[in-house]
């Protein structure tokens, strides 16, 4: 393999890791919140693509200027989904927050099916299969532009948690339920926003897909399923874990790709998922459990 | 004389009744029982062969269902893609048939040995190392995924086209029946198997061990028990039970691919639905809640009649949902409270 070929494949990897540390940032905030595993986490991301779907054919808006609609809809469904259903079952055994998640997952695909139908959708845009070139490598316009947006997103997101009263807020909650309630904050009110902000973010991760992405209603478990690895990865509820997890996973995705075939790369995730469950459950950037 | 009559007879249904009620697991028993007898006498009085389809899917997701209450309701572990050990069983039969001309028949028994192999190896992969709830969930869901792209690029199984049973030749040694109600005999068998098995691990000492493990694993751990031992056979006894089934299903639906059968949809509607419906870790459980819920899904479809798949898992995922917000012990629950006020007023107060 060539350099060339090496720092074209890292590029690309690079770039079609960034939607997974996206999605994978939106999984990992939830759980270090809530203390709760969403399994139906790649739903959401299945929802930003359709938002970009539906704004392109029936309003002719670009996907990439769907994104805050993307966000503010599926905020609001997510805040539903905390307000409704988790927030119930917040205290329950995790079989059952786990069933009822697998619950809210299987109604979503669902629901998707009778409204966009089962058969595949695309979008065309004009700039689908652009490519610019820069030091000898080239790089696709739709995966640039994601590639630049997660990490902007990612980085506000990383500034709100931060330095906002409001991020402090959720950080507080994420360490400790009881003291944040001592000290004033409405832990409730955290709950919706985290979950609901968890959920947007995600689905922005969609809206970045939508351009050159076969788009089935059942496209969020394998999504599901990577952020899944990627966080733990990552460590879970790690917010720099998550990105750098994503980043790393599409590298490997992308390289086993090239050794495996694009068909089998999952596999690859599968096997590092299996050797950290074994040698390092805690993850990159966690302390040692028990 | 009429008064006596009357005296006697409620005498003798008195004894009946102490005898259900003496205890929960009996009376769940006397259930199933009734159940069994309702769904082997069914043919009698459903002709369509519609209808008869209908039982013979909600009669296999009983004997799915009580496959998964041993793993996930008996010992608490989350095994959520279930539906590979089914996968593996099914692949199984129709290979064995389709390739070398191996009778179903035997092609179940294999089917069993199959499932119970990728059993072994996920229990060793997983449980040895003492995976938490959802790690264990998350890898099953992983595991699941690769297992479809695998399965889609190997073309020895027909790869993305999948496999079909030949329905040419109809005949008890190949399980293919013109008519329905053979089917149903098989898969009913299946249950008074599967019903078998599980109340007999309910009452060993085994069983004991596996509850132990849900309730609290370090305790359990610390009493002697051999967790990770015990959470392997009880995967294992799951996932050959599961095989054998998958083997049944194929037979029953004649045609299978990975992107159908390596689902968690159809793993919601097939193996999660009916026992956390009927109540997990229940003796009866799996079985209410498969014949509650396929004919109810079924109904609900005919009502919505868009006439997608996307219906049946809006109605799954809803009955999912319903039933952990307001029924956490499913329909067993609701009946052992009932059975709890009337054992009181059949034995009085004193030994409620």
């Amino acid at each position: 393999m060539s350099v060339q070929i090496f720092f074209q494949m890292l590029v690309n990897g690079l770039f079609n890791g960034s939607i997974y540390a996206l999605v994978a940032v939106g999984l990992t905030l939830i759980y270090g919140v809530l203390r709760i595993t969403n399994f139906a986490h790649g739903e959401f991301l299945m929802l930003g693509i359709y938002v970009a779907y539906w704004a392109y054919t029936m309003l002719n808006i670009d996907p990439y200027l769907s994104i805050p609609i993307a966000i503010i809809l599926v905020f609001i469904v997510g805040v539903l989904i905390q307000r409704f259903l988790v927030q119930k079952i917040l205290d329950d055994h995790p079989m059952n927050q786990i069933v009822l998640l697998v619950g809210v997952s299987t109604l979503l695909v669902g629901l998707a099916q009778i409204f966009f139908g089962a058969d595949p959708k695309s979008i065309h845009v004009p700039y689908e299969t652009e490519v610019f070139t820069l030091v000898g490598l080239r790089f696709s316009i739709p995966r640039t532009v994601a590639f630049v947006a997660s990490l902007i997103i990612a980085s506000g997101l990383f500034s709100f948690l931060q330095f906002t009263k409001t991020g402090k807020a959720i950080r507080a909650v994420s360490q400790s339920r009881a003291a944040a309630n001592l000290m004033g904050i409405d832990v409730k009110f955290i709950y919706l926003l985290t979950f609901g902000i968890g959920a947007a973010i995600t689905a922005v991760g969609g809206v970045l897909l939508a351009p050159n992405t076969r788009m089935i209603p059942s496209i969020g478990s394998g999504y599901s399923v990577i952020a899944f690895v990627v966080v733990v990865l990552g460590t879970m509820g790690n917010f720099i874990g998550a990105l750098v997890g994503g980043l790393i996973i599409g590298v490997v995705e992308t390289f086993a790709g090239f050794f495996l075939g694009s068909d089998v790369k999952i596999v690859a995730s599968m096997l590092i998922f299996i050797l950290i469950l074994l040698f390092k459950p805690e993850g990159l950037f966690g302390r040692k459990i028990g | 004389m009429i008064d006596m009559a009357i005296k006697s007879s409620n005498g003798f249904i008195d004894k009946v009744m102490r005898y259900i009620l003496n205890t929960w697991e009996r009376t769940q028993l006397v259930i199933c029982f009734v159940l069994v007898v309702l769904i082997a006498m069914s043919p009698l009085v459903i002709r369509s062969p519609y209808y008869i389809g209908i039982i013979i899917l909600a009669t296999l997701y009983a004997y799915i269902g009580i496959t998964w209450n041993i793993v996930a309701g008996f010992t608490g572990q989350l095994l959520i893609a279930h539906i590979i050990f089914i996968a593996f069983g099914a692949y199984t039969t129709i290979v064995l048939q389709n390739k070398f001309g191996i009778s179903p028949w035997i092609g179940l028994l294999a089917s069993g040995v199959v499932a119970a192999l990728l059993g072994v190896i996920v229990a060793f992969i997983t449980l040895r190392y003492g995976l938490k709830m959802d790690y264990f969930g998350l890898f099953t869901i992983a595991l699941m995924t690769a297992l479809r792209s695998l399965f889609l690029k190997w073309d020895f199984v027909g790869g993305g086209i999948g496999m079909w049973v030949s329905l040419a030749n109809t005949s008890f040694a190949n399980m293919i029946f013109q008519h329905k109600e053979p089917y149903l005999y098989i898969a009913l068998f299946l249950v008074v198997l599967g019903l078998f098995i599980q109340y007999r691990i309910y009452n060993s000492k085994m069983g004991r061990y596996f509850v132990a493990i849900r309730e609290d694993e370090d305790a359990a751990s610390a009493l002697g028990v051999n967790t990770a031992l015990y959470k392997t056979i009880a995967v294992v006894i799951s996932a050959t039970m599961a095989g054998i089934g998958g083997g049944f299903y194929v037979m029953y639906v004649t045609f299978i691919d990975p992107n159908q059968l390596f689902n968690l949809g159809l793993n919601v509607e097939m193996v999660m639905a009916a026992p956390i419906i009927g109540g997990l870790g229940s003796i009866a459980g799996p079985l209410l809640g498969a014949l509650l819920n396929k004919p109810l899904a079924e109904l609900i479809r005919g009502f919505l009649t868009v006439g997608t798949s996307g219906t049946s898992l809006i109605v799954y995922g809803t009955f999912l949902i319903v039933t952990i917000l307001f029924l956490p012990r499913g329909i067993a629950g609701l009946l052992q409270n009932q059975y709890n006020k009337l054992r009181i007023r059949v034995y009085g107060e004193e030994k409620g």
